[in-house]
């Protein structure tokens, strides 16, 4: 078996070898690049798609915390008035209901003073009564016989113990 | 696919192995010729750095096959992201040695570098490197050549003359030899680093071979002939000539590629004459 020259120049074998440059440029291009180029942008497009996602959220997330924080804190104005309202409400019954109180135990009072002038004023007509009586049967006990010192005396006695029985 | 990559380089060192004769002392020479194909001008012999090429070329098309397959925007495989850093590497290394208008030229950097390197690795595995071979690293320069000037007359053919005579116009003779000689400057630097790295290994073999024979040859027997000062030098050798020379000269050679083709496009007048057409055109 021959071998070349170890310098030797062949013009088809240069034509050859230029050739094969460009094929595997080709080979590179179409089997290397492509494909990867294609899934670098496929994936320069999907981490824009999650960035502006993620953007939408953040922005979605920030207004509805904004809009809570607005209803938290007219609810708490809201719950604040409600709270005041019930406390007037219930300041005004509790004066309504002391005051009526107040007044009924005025007049119940005042009939107990009325009962007791009443009563005081019917036992002293009763007294009277009794008093009258007994001066009327007294006085028909001393019509009735004669009066001695001793029975003067028996019946003063008796005439005030009977006003004790009385 | 691995499989598919690894099976040219099984076949090439079978045929090396089939084919390669009996060497007798020292024998420096070019690649095996298999067969001849009668060609006008000049016979085409099919030589080994012609096989090995395409070999190459098959492995390196299998390699991609497998780096690519199953892509996915996760990048779920570990592989996928040899294919990316790959991508990403020689799209940045064009961007800064050349200008975006040459964005697409990261896959003829790429495949420059793989093929040379791959070439140049060859001899690892005791293939014959094709780029040890003048014509082989000469139809790349030729291409690289071609792109140049193709860049040049970007401009149109009458500002590309006017491009030699640049500083003054008598050193237009030595502007053209400087334009012939780029390529090939570049040919032989490839060629030669590669052969002369070869050519050393040979000879530091043989060399030691010949002391071991002298300073052990009285031992008995197979003891004598065992070449012990072979053990270590070589290998270090081959590690500087085959592994590091080869990937230095497969990444010179592309960046000499780059600058050439960026310092030779005159980009501000051709985007100046675009930009005059396109009005001229709009009107």
């Amino acid at each position: 078996m021959q071998s070349l020259d170890i310098i030797s120049v062949n013009l088809w074998q240069i034509l050859i070898s230029l050739a094969n440059l460009t094929i595997l440029f080709l080979l590179l291009k179409k089997f290397l690049y492509k494909p990867v180029t294609k899934m670098l942008e496929a994936r320069r497009a999907e981490i824009d798609s999650q960035y502006s996602d993620a953007q939408n959220a953040k922005q979605s997330a920030e207004a509805k915390d904004a809009e809570l924080t607005e209803r938290l804190v007219g609810a708490k104005a809201e719950a604040e008035s409600i709270i005041n309202e019930a406390a007037d409400i219930a300041k005004a019954r509790g004066d309504k209901i002391v005051e009526d109180a107040r007044a009924t135990a005025d007049g119940i009072r005042r009939q107990a003073e009325e009962d007791a002038r009443l009563e005081r004023k019917r036992m002293n007509e009763t007294i009277k009564e009794e008093i009258v009586e007994v001066s009327t049967a007294l006085a028909e006990k001393m019509l009735e016989r004669e009066v001695n010192a001793d029975d003067h005396k028996a019946l003063i006695d008796d005439f005030i113990d009977k006003i004790g029985e009385n | 696919m691995l499989i598919g990559a690894v099976a040219p380089l099984v076949v090439g060192i079978i045929l090396k192995v089939l084919f390669t004769p009996e060497k007798v002392g020292i024998s420096i020479s070019g690649a095996l010729i298999y067969f001849t194909i009668p060609m006008p001008l000049q016979n085409l012999p099919i030589t080994e750095s012609q096989v090995n090429s395409a070999l190459v070329i098959v492995t390196i098309l299998f390699l991609c096959l497998y780096f690519t397959h199953g892509l996915t925007v996760k990048a779920e495989l570990k592989r996928q992201l040899v294919a990316e850093w790959i991508v990403k590497q020689t799209q940045s290394l064009v961007k800064t040695n050349m200008s975006d208008y040459f964005s697409g030229f990261a896959p003829f950097v790429a495949s420059i570098m793989a093929l040379s390197a791959f070439s140049s690795l060859l001899s690892l595995f005791g293939m014959y490197p094709p780029t040890s071979d003048i014509n082989i690293v000469g139809g790349w320069a030729i291409l690289v050549f071609i792109l140049i000037t193709y860049y040049k007359m970007k401009c149109g053919p009458l500002h590309y003359a006017k491009s030699f005579g640049d500083p003054v116009p008598f050193l237009a003779p030595l502007n053209v030899i400087s334009e012939v000689a780029t390529p090939i400057s570049m040919a032989f630097r490839h060629y030669g680093n590669v052969l002369s790295g070869a050519v050393i290994s040979v000879l530091v073999a043989t060399g030691l071979q010949g002391l071991t024979n002298i300073i052990f040859g009285w031992l008995p027997g197979f003891l004598g002939n065992i070449p012990f000062l072979q053990i270590g030098l070589p290998a270090i050798l081959s590690v500087y000539f085959d592994l590091f020379s080869g990937c230095l000269q497969a990444f010179i050679f592309a960046m000499l590629t780059m600058l050439y083709v960026a310092s030779g496009f005159p980009e501000e007048d051709y985007l100046a004459r675009r930009a005059k057409k396109l009005a001229r055109l709009k009107k």
